[in-house]
């Protein structure tokens, strides 16, 4: 039948328990982030329009949500999947390895909003174009076209973040992520790893090579906290929370 | 010994200087402690010398030569005016960010570059705590040169194609 949200459908807007994250309460419900640039989709994403607060006028302010799609991106998929933290709020700063085409960075922009920022980097320059586009009307996010695996060649346009996110689908992504956290990363600061079993082996069962990228980590004073997978969203998928250089217990 | 320390930032080069106090060896273990606590930072490592990039042109110029390892004359010029002299040579280091970077100033200063576990702490150091020790550096300043040249630094990646609009071929 017709669209959720749309045609006067009564929405409510739901704070998440994430920071940063909504949830609009319709006939559907569908995890939102607020959008920062109201009016303006990023990838043909659906819009939610909401009164907001009343103006100084007395009319109510227009509050626009985006969808974010748990299908197209797999930190939804472990918001939804019910992860424990993201590490990501308002005011974070955060490197995000494998911006791709920056749809999964747009969502983050919003959640950071304007006082976080974005560091996305993406070494493919078909899909850097489409970040850079998307970041031209997003001034959180700094587009950076390089090789992940070369983190000191984008050294200059970086600050500490508090937290990595990284979907990188290599190989070697947490030897990646070790590189970038070892330049970048605050102590006591996040990483949130999206690993495609098939990605790293093919031929091992999923389970094994969830344990052996853990134990990777592990290795590079990445201390993993939590994993989950992200059926039913994505298959042979988990995401791996955890923390690095963690303050000493005294 | 003193450790002289390279920062590259978006807005300009830095050079720093650790001072050894008694609380803090310049050993792993007491500078991971240290870079912490901006209070302590500050008592251990002193800016001694930052150079603004003149424009986005010389800051896209010198972006590109720090991430192939080559000495850019703006960076020359630097540290030229600001390095001890040579007359001091083996007294002091220069930490950098990459060994790279390293060899191209030692084979112009024949100053020995450092990039030890200890220098990289410093250098985690500084770029936590940067914006503060730059006194003509607004908040916020720091992270629109960092946005103006990461659009600048990744549309030249992309080579000036990013309407997408692919090259025809006739």
């Amino acid at each position: 039948g017709r669209g959720g949200a749309k045609g006067g459908a009564k929405v409510i807007i739901e704070a998440h328990r994430h920071e940063g994250v909504f949830i609009a309460r319709s006939k559907e419900d569908a995890l939102v982030t607020l959008n920062s640039t109201p009016g303006k989709d990023v990838y043909g994403e659906k819009r939610i329009q909401v009164d907001g607060p009343l103006g100084a006028d007395g009319n109510a302010t227009k509050l626009e949500y985006r969808v974010w799609n748990p299908f197209r991106s797999k930190l939804a998929a472990a918001i939804l999947g019910g992860v424990d933290n993201i590490h990501m709020g308002p005011g974070s700063k955060v490197l995000y390895i494998g911006a791709s085409a920056g749809t999964t960075v747009s969502h983050v922009s919003d959640i950071v909003g304007p006082t976080g920022c974005v560091y996305a980097v993406e070494f493919a320059h078909r899909m850097g174009r489409d970040l850079i586009n998307m970041a031209k009307s997003r001034t959180n996010v700094i587009p950076i076209i390089e090789d992940a695996r070369h983190p000191l060649k984008y050294r200059m346009l970086m600050g500490m973040v508090d937290t990595i996110f990284a979907d990188v689908a290599q190989p070697d992504q947490a030897r990646i992520v070790a590189l970038n956290a070892h330049y970048f990363l605050k102590n006591g600061g996040h990483f949130v790893l999206a690993i495609k079993a098939s990605c790293i082996d093919s031929t091992a069962p999923a389970e094994a090579v969830f344990a052996r990228e853990v134990k990777k980590l592990q290795e590079e004073q990445l201390k993993p906290q939590e994993q989950l997978t992200l059926e039913p969203y994505e298959r042979d998928h988990a995401v791996v929370v955890g923390v690095y250089r963690p303050p000493a217990k005294k | 010994m003193v450790l002289n320390i390279l920062f590259e930032s978006a807005s300009g080069y830095a050079l720093f200087e650790a001072v050894e106090t008694e609380e803090i060896g310049l050993e792993l273990e007491s500078v991971q402690q240290s870079v912490l606590d901006l209070a302590k930072f500050g008592k251990i490592v002193k800016l001694k010398a930052f150079i603004p990039f003149t424009s986005a042109q010389n800051a896209l110029e010198n972006i590109n030569s720090i991430s192939e390892g080559i000495l850019h004359d703006t960076l020359k010029n630097f540290l030229e005016a600001n390095l001890p002299k040579v007359s001091k040579k083996g007294k002091f280091k220069l930490a950098v960010s990459h060994e790279k970077i390293g060899q191209a100033i030692h084979e112009a200063f024949e100053v020995s570059c450092d990039i030890s576990d200890v220098a990289m702490e410093f250098i985690r150091g500084i770029r936590m705590h940067f914006a503060k020790f730059i006194k003509g550096l607004k908040d916020g300043d720091l992270e629109k040169a960092q946005l103006g040249l990461g659009h600048s630094y990744s549309r030249a990646k992309v080579k000036f194609n990013v309407h997408r609009s692919d090259n025809m071929i006739i």
